[in-house]
């Protein structure tokens, strides 16, 4: 199971990956984790939530299914959701594939001043810690 | 309680399985490198390999055993006659509190008028064995051996193949069984039965010769596609036939006649458990009965959400729910209420999570059976 240290991570078991931002806010890139997608199974369908939607730190944002089990999907920072990965809806089982790349979920607008909203998350080590330890 | 283990669990763990509880027993759900849908796939249109040890096995031996059950069960023994199986019900006896509910589903394999297996599931094996051990006349011996007998299932288009490979007999019409040698020269009991819908196979064999024949299945299935199947995949292939699982469509709670497996009761027989109960809510009609629903999407029913009529009404409860691999969209199984008036082919919705979604009515299967 990999974790990419180019990104921090939640105990819910989303990544998170700032991306170049516009002028006073950053965008976020959120997916799931390699772990939580191989505890999931293969999965069918990924509901995600509408572009406009304005969340909370915290806020379920979406859910992944697999065959077996429905798994919440939160928000890690709190934003306004500029895009999400519709080639999910025909094609969820690239989570599985590729998660931390092609299958990733939604991007978050973030009014941040520039700065990188995701610091107070999980850097690879210690997220690494919490799955080793689950 | 730690959970009990099949005699194949060593090879589950070294083939990469995902383990989880099935009744008690931990048991492979996937394995690394395959999955539910790929083992899905394999079961349609290749072969695949399940071990279902977990299930339970007890034998009832002695002069009348197969009266006995017969007296005991729902379905008719004498529809069937030796070398045959037959699916059936062991329901709460009349007299009871919830009578005429289901304490399990179960195959009846009849050897003999004096000797006859069962093949219970696991977590009402013991139940099961209690009550017809409670309940046997003198000179009949019900003896639980869900330790002493592993059960693997060869199932798929392919299947014969394997078998014939394995030198062990194929040509068997649907739901005989015959005795023949495998894995070394242990003795396998071959059934043409299963859970998924497909041509296949399920085998009995004793515990301590159930490694050697898994192992000769898997060297001799590679030329033919064979893959491990887990019970993630036995639960999607026997959704899609609408096949019920005990503790989903049937149960304490849900009768035979509610879960529309009166085939599987002799209606004609003069004693069997629960009889009285059934009969009378059979003249009535039952309150509620099964029926499939599929999502025109890939949002899934889960057992327990409400079923919604057009105004919001709950009419009914999702009893299984998962994504069909076959279809590529959400299926399921729901009880709906008879006062509701629902039809094949009426849209409701079901309540996922708050928001309504839109399913259709059906009846299942949800897709072809080819088990004949």
């Amino acid at each position: 199971m990999t974790v990419p240290d180019d990104r921090r991570y939640t105990d819910q078991h989303e990544w998170t990956l700032v991306q170049a931002g516009d002028e006073g806010a950053t965008v976020v890139r959120v997916g799931i984790t390699d772990h939580a997608q191989d505890a999931l199974g293969d999965i069918v369908f990924v509901q995600l939530p509408d572009v406009g939607a304005e969340l909370a730190a915290g806020d379920p944002m979406g859910e992944v299914e697999s065959t077996k089990s429905v798994s919440d999907v939160y928000a890690p920072v709190a934003g306004t959701v500029v895009a999400v990965n519709d080639a999910l809806a025909d094609t969820p089982e690239t989570v599985n594939a590729d998660p931390y790349g092609a299958g990733w979920l939604v991007d978050i607008r973030v009014d941040a001043d520039g700065d990188d909203p995701t610091t107070d998350l999980l850097d690879a080590a210690a997220y690494q810690v919490l799955v080793d330890g689950s | 309680m730690d959970p009990r283990t099949s005699p194949l669990h060593d090879r589950h763990v070294a083939a990469g399985a995902k383990l989880a509880d099935f009744g008690g027993w931990s048991m492979p759900i996937e394995y690394t490198g395959g999955g539910v849908l790929a083992e899905h796939a394999a079961v349609r249109e290749g072969v695949g390999l399940f071990d279902v040890s977990h299930l339970g096995t007890a034998t009832v031996r002695g002069p009348g055993a197969a009266a006995f059950v017969d007296a005991c069960l729902t379905n008719d023994l004498g529809r069937i006659g030796p070398g045959q199986a037959q699916y059936t019900l062991c329901c709460v006896p009349d007299g009871e509190p919830q009578a005429g509910g289901v304490v399990d589903d179960l195959i009846v394999y009849l050897h003999a008028e004096d000797d006859v297996l069962l093949v219970p599931n696991a977590a009402n094996a013991a139940e099961v064995v209690a009550r017809l051990t409670a309940a046997a006349p003198a000179g009949v011996t019900v003896t639980d051996r869900h330790a002493e007998v592993a059960v693997l299932a060869v199932q798929g288009p392919r299947s014969p193949q394997v078998l014939s490979l394995l030198g062990l007999p194929g040509e068997l019409s649907y739901m005989s069984f015959v005795t023949g040698v495998g894995g070394g020269d242990a003795e396998v009991t071959v059934c043409r039965t299963g859970y998924t819908g497909e041509h296949g196979y399920e085998l009995l064999v004793a515990a301590e010769r159930a490694g050697e024949l898994w192992d000769q299945l898997v060297e001799v299935g590679g030329d033919e596609g064979l893959r491990l199947c887990g019970l993630g995949a036995r639960d999607t292939l026997r959704t899609e036939m609408g096949y019920p699982l005990h503790g989903h469509e049937l149960s304490r709670d849900i009768t035979p006649n509610q879960a529309r497996s009166g085939w599987a009761v002799g209606w004609r027989k003069s004693a069997f458990w629960g009889r009285e109960a059934l009969l009378a809510e059979r003249e009535a009609g039952p309150s509620r009965s099964l029926w499939g629903l599929r999502a025109p999407g890939r949002g899934i029913p889960r057992p327990g959400m409400a079923v919604l009529d057009a105004a919001g009404t709950r009419i009914g409860e999702v009893t299984s729910g998962t994504f069909s691999p076959s279809l590529r969209t959400g299926i399921a199984l729901a009880l709906l209420d008879t006062a509701a008036g629902v039809e094949e082919g009426a849209d409701v919705a079901v309540d996922v999570r708050g928001r309504p979604q839109p399913v259709t009515v059906v009846r299942p299967p949800f897709v072809e059976s080819h088990v004949r």
